[in-house]
């Protein structure tokens, strides 16, 4: 599903931000990016979806190498692409559906789809009771529950998560990793960047360790450190 | 697709409204120098009449001294109609004093010192030559032999008056031309900013909206027609003011309706071209301003 082969990308003439990494991801697959702040692992999801491009190597995502792709293409791989932060990017002036919805009406879905499809989700991540309600009047796990059901209402392949849980507190974090779970459980690849022990040691999944934008450990079923 | 356009505008009134002060600004700026621009188009046409006009019209007068007597007249009659090659005999005009205090009485209506100096006895009278010779020089050759005539007071080619109307009308083209282009910049400019600033504003919607895979132009059209709804605007008020200049123009110059003057007015056909030509403007450069504003803003 996502293959890097020799990635490295330099933000202006400092050291590397990842250097020469190669992995590949399988349909379905969950994955830790694990490391301390600045190791590369944003770097890294923001490569998967083409908000960067490598000054060397290069990106596959479904089949197609992206760095070669037409800037005009971009916005149908993003489609196929979910994205979660840890800041949640919700837009405080719309209310939870408008939020999810949102993400179907900027790609031109008709409005009986998104009054089909975003209480779907809502349902989904636990919002049913709160669709009018603003981003203000919800907790941080509320707030990080619209954003995975705006990332996921259009059924992406993959899911990208840039610790998701990192404003939280450990109880609701668990929550949301719950919640990811799930969707992983549904086929859709999930890519999580964290450095939250204590989850990755709980998930047993994949992990690949980062240090200073070098792929030190890529393990199977693996613990934080 | 009724979706997405529902959504564009929806999207363009709620910027418009959300920027109220810099909306009217890029608007007024617009409509002034659209506004120029169309002056800039009238008034070259009202020469461009006037000069059209007198092209076919006299280009020689010979002013006969106010004292001279029938026969020196009739002599300089007979001299201008021994060149047919040159002149058109057919067309040859004498006015005599009462014509010519009539002529004057309209001409310098507008200047009444110079008409309390006239009497329908000291204004001289004159023949209004039509060259058939489009040689100037010829024509000025010819004139030259007429001073030197009994009774001829002075010679005068409407080629002088001519050149010096062409001249002023060439230096107000140029003038309000550059004057025209430099506000029609700055217009854009002021539309540039007033998108720049709303993108701005909203650069977290943008980037939800880039994230989940919204298409550049799904993104830049709310801002292109916010920007050509401000230019579009600038045009209809500027070709309201237009219209209100030609109108009160026209009405004034009505009064000279037997004189060259008459001519410096346009038809209501070229004042609808004018109009237009303007809405036109004004609604390609609010597009293409915020078309590039919005463009830059994406590509960061």
């Amino acid at each position: 599903m996502i293959r890097l082969e020799n990635v490295t990308k330099t933000y202006g003439t400092d050291i590397p931000a990842v250097r020469d990494a190669s992995f590949e991801i399988a349909k379905g697959e969950f994955v830790f990016m694990v490391g301390p702040s600045g190791s590369g692992k944003s770097t890294l999801l923001r490569l998967m979806n083409r908000q960067e491009q490598p000054e060397r190597g290069a990106v596959w995502v479904a089949g197609k190498n992206i760095n070669e792709m037409a800037d005009s293409k971009v916005p149908y791989l993003r489609r196929n692409i979910g994205n979660i932060f840890q800041d949640y990017k919700l837009l405080l002036n719309k209310t939870v559906f408008e939020n999810v919805a949102f993400a179907l009406e900027v790609i031109g879905r008709p409005k009986h789809v998104i009054r089909q499809q975003v209480p779907a989700v809502l349902d989904l991540v636990g919002l049913s009771d709160k669709e009018d309600r603003f981003p203000h009047q919800l907790s941080g796990g509320e707030q990080q529950r619209v954003s995975i059901a705006r990332a996921f209402v259009n059924r992406p392949l993959i899911l990208l998560a840039d610790e998701p849980t990192g404003n939280l507190d450990p109880a609701t974090g668990e929550g949301i990793m719950r919640l990811l779970d799930r969707i992983n459980n549904t086929g859709t690849t999930v890519v999580m960047a964290t450095h939250d022990q204590r989850i990755v040691n709980m998930m047993r999944r994949r992990v690949v360790q980062l240090d200073r934008g070098v792929i030190v450990r890529d393990q199977e079923r693996g613990v934080y450190d | 697709m009724i979706a997405r356009i529902s959504y564009a505008f929806r999207e363009t009134w709620a910027s418009f409204k959300r920027n109220v002060t810099l909306t009217m600004a890029a608007v007024i700026t617009s409509a002034v120098s659209l506004l120029l621009v169309g002056s800039t188009f009238l008034i070259q046409r009202a020469f461009d009449n006037l000069l059209t006009r007198w092209k076919g019209d006299v280009e020689l007068i010979v002013y006969v001294r106010s004292d001279a007597d029938a026969n020196q007249i009739q002599v300089i009659e007979d001299a201008l109609k021994s060149q047919p090659a040159i002149i058109d005999v057919s067309k040859l005009r004498y006015l005599d004093q009462a014509d010519s205090y009539a002529e004057a009485q309209k001409l310098f209506a507008g200047d009444p010192g110079t008409l309390r100096l006239l009497t329908p006895e000291n204004i001289p009278s004159q023949f209004k030559v039509v060259p058939i010779s489009q040689d100037s020089n010829l024509i000025r050759e010819l004139g030259e032999q007429f001073r030197g005539l009994a009774g001829v007071r002075e010679v005068a080619y409407a080629q002088d008056v001519f050149d010096v109307v062409a001249r002023v009308s060439q230096f107000i083209r140029i003038a309000t031309t550059a004057m025209s282009i430099v506000l029609l910049m700055v217009a854009v400019g002021l539309i540039w900013n007033t998108i720049r600033t709303a993108m701005f504003a909203r650069r977290r919607e943008i980037e939800v909206m880039k994230l989940v895979g919204a298409t550049n132009w799904f993104i830049r059209i709310p801002f292109m027609l916010e920007g050509l709804l401000q230019g579009l605007i600038g045009g209809v008020l500027s070709c309201l003011g237009l219209w209100g200049l030609n109108s009160a123009w026209s009405s004034a110059v009505a009064d000279f309706n037997d004189t060259e003057l008459a001519a410096l007015v346009v038809t209501d056909g070229y004042m609808r071209f004018v109009m237009f030509i303007l809405l036109g403007i004004g609604a390609i450069a609010g597009a293409v301003g915020s078309g590039i504003a919005a463009s830059r803003f994406l590509d960061v």
